[in-house]
């Protein structure tokens, strides 16, 4: 099929008087990996709640397989492939590791002993399957991490949103995680991610699409943004006396 | 051969289980007082309710403080279709369960999709809303309630289709086989997908939305499941007592017991319901045969007298209610040492 993976039109949203996204296109076509980032604030996982149903936009299109899929709720969206995985982390804390990719894998349909396999199939790939019988409470945050990636790729996704691989991670760890995002795509998801490490995105998305203030303020090819004069005064400071 | 005995069902090994069972199978035989073997039957009838609301509190998370509403569906209903129409109680069983299904989802439909405590505060007003309607309908007795026609059964089949025996025994056997029920269906959906999403809901509600899990639909699955249990409970309780009435069946005092029974047994685990209404209803009857209905708590004491006057008036073997104090008091002091339930003194839950 052709046309893109995932198309974002004119979408925004209003909190009160404040747009957490304003008029915000973009697209993500098949077998790639986009990355999301911007300051805080500006309004990257408010993007990431429309897109996977957990808030309604106030106006604009999201359509993901050639079909319009605005507003549709969480859990249908991930029955047509979109899965997501948590800026706050949100394991089912007292289930172990194994229980809780199972969910991901029998809300799709099957029985308890396809979805014991199917969990731990994904658990090997995160690099978890030594801890399957862990409380999802007893593990690291990088643990945590890559078990909402099992549980989320325990759903057959086509598309994959990651809201921030490296966030709050301890430094040795973050090449594996990078490493396994990179593995994730080669499995056939398509991946659209949230990334605060700037070094961690260049090195691993296709394209990215910077936001500022709710609105998309640049899109393109990791060097091109990274050299991009509002991305450059963002991150790094003015250096024209602005501020 | 023998290995089965020795695995364990949340902690129980089922040579255990099958022992307890043995014992309260073979419990009428060490005793014919009537009285010892009510406590037995309202442990085990309580049990199972405790049982059937821990599918909803326990495994989904959602706490109901209202199912004293699918009780007093299962009795009204039996009462008033043999009063009515004279239709067999076992007959009237599927209106009734019915009916509740009906209430679960006008309750659970709004309700589950929200966030927060919505569907607490529903289950409540809704059944005190129930409670005032019931006690002014004049066709279900109003506030005096539903009297049942005694009937002299010949035979087995004639009392069971009646729902009318002489003795306890029958009955003692038919709250066994309810207690048991509910055990083996709380069991069953704790080890299905079901449970499993049931779970997954009360752990993370989020999170079980985005893997694909349906949680307005499951949540009202559980509901429905645990209000059919307990409506046939309330038939069970109405052919028992042949009497039905407001406050012992529709009633917030009804709803607490049952969802105490469960939070004070072990919330979630399968045994703790069980537990606990072995605990507390035993406690209550007890409590209510040796301390209350003397005299009902005369106001009159209180006034003018003062407090020593009215623990004077106590002490001499007046006042009533105080199986109710001692009731709270034994709730207070298991919240404050063991949160986990009673099931925490046995075993540590974490």
């Amino acid at each position: 099929m052709t046309g893109p993976l995932l198309e974002i039109a004119g979408l925004s949203k209003r909190f009160g008087g404040v747009y957490a996204n304003r008029d915000v296109s973009f697209a993500v076509a098949r077998g790639e990996i986009v990355g999301l980032i911007g300051p805080n604030g500006a309004g990257k996982t408010t993007l990431f709640n429309l897109v996977t149903g957990f808030i309604r936009p106030d106006s604009g299109l999201v359509r993901f397989a050639g079909a319009e899929v605005t507003g549709m709720r969480a859990d249908r969206l991930c029955h047509l492939g979109v899965a997501r995985t948590f800026q706050i982390l949100k394991p089912f804390p007292r289930l172990t590791a194994e229980e809780n990719v199972m969910i991901g894998a029998l809300a799709r349909g099957g029985g308890m002993r396809r979805a014991r396999e199917s969990a731990r199939r994904c658990l090997a790939l995160v690099g978890l399957d030594h801890k399957r019988e862990v409380q999802a409470r007893g593990l690291s945050t990088g643990q945590r991490k890559r078990l909402e990636m099992a549980r989320a790729l325990a759903t057959s996704p086509q598309l994959l949103l990651l809201d921030e691989i490296t966030g709050g991670v301890d430094q040795p760890s973050i090449p594996g995680l990078i490493a396994l995002v990179g593995r994730l795509r080669d499995e056939g998801v398509t991946l659209l991610v949230i990334e605060h490490n700037m070094r961690v995105i260049m090195g691993l998305a296709d394209r990215v699409v910077f936001l500022h203030l709710g609105a998309k303020l640049a899109e393109g090819r990791p060097q091109e943004i990274a050299a991009h004069p509002d991305v450059v005064a963002l991150y790094l400071g003015r250096r024209d006396g602005g501020h | 051969m023998t290995a089965w005995l020795g695995r364990r069902v949340e902690g129980l090994p089922v040579a255990a289980i099958v022992v307890l069972f043995a014992a309260l199978a073979l419990y009428p035989l060490l005793t014919a007082l009537p009285f010892w073997r009510h406590i037995v039957i309202m442990s085990m009838l309580y049990g199972a309710m405790g049982v059937a609301w821990n599918i909803l509190g326990g495994l989904a998370g959602q706490v109901s403080f209202g199912h004293g509403l699918y009780f007093g569906i299962g009795a009204y209903t039996a009462a008033y279709c043999y009063k009515a129409f004279g239709l067999a109680p076992l007959l009237s069983v599927p209106i009734a369960i019915a009916i509740s299904t009906l209430a679960a989802v006008l309750i659970g439909l709004p309700t589950f999709r929200l966030r927060g405590h919505y569907f607490v505060l529903a289950s409540v007003f809704i059944m005190e809303g129930i409670y005032v309607v019931v006690s002014n309908w004049d066709q279900l007795g109003a506030a005096i309630g539903l009297e049942y026609p005694v009937y002299r059964a010949q035979g087995f089949l004639d009392a069971l289709w009646h729902g009318q025996f002489p003795g306890k025994l029958p009955y003692y056997y038919g709250a066994l086989g309810l207690f048991v029920l509910a055990l083996v269906a709380f069991r069953v959906i704790q080890r299905s997908p079901f449970g499993m999403f049931l779970v997954a809901i009360r752990e993370e509600q989020d999170a079980a939305l985005s893997l694909g899990v349906d949680v307005a639909r499951y949540k009202l699955y559980a509901l429905i499941v645990s209000a059919a249990i307990t409506t046939l409970c309330g038939t069970f309780y109405a052919q028992y007592v042949l009497y039905v009435e407001p406050m012992s069946t529709v009633s917030l005092v009804v709803s607490l017991e049952i969802c105490f029974i469960a939070i004070l047994g072990g919330i979630g685990t399968l045994w703790g319901p069980a537990l606990g209404a072995f605990v507390i209803v035993p406690l209550t009857e007890l409590l209510r045969a040796y301390l209350s209905g003397r005299i009902a708590l005369d106001m009159s004491a209180l006034s003018g007298g003062g407090l020593m006057a009215w623990l004077e008036y106590y002490a001499r073997g007046g006042g009533g209610n105080l199986d109710i104090l001692a009731y709270g008091l034994v709730i207070i002091l298991i919240a404050r040492f063991q949160p986990a339930g009673v099931l925490g003194f046995i075993r540590r839950i974490d």
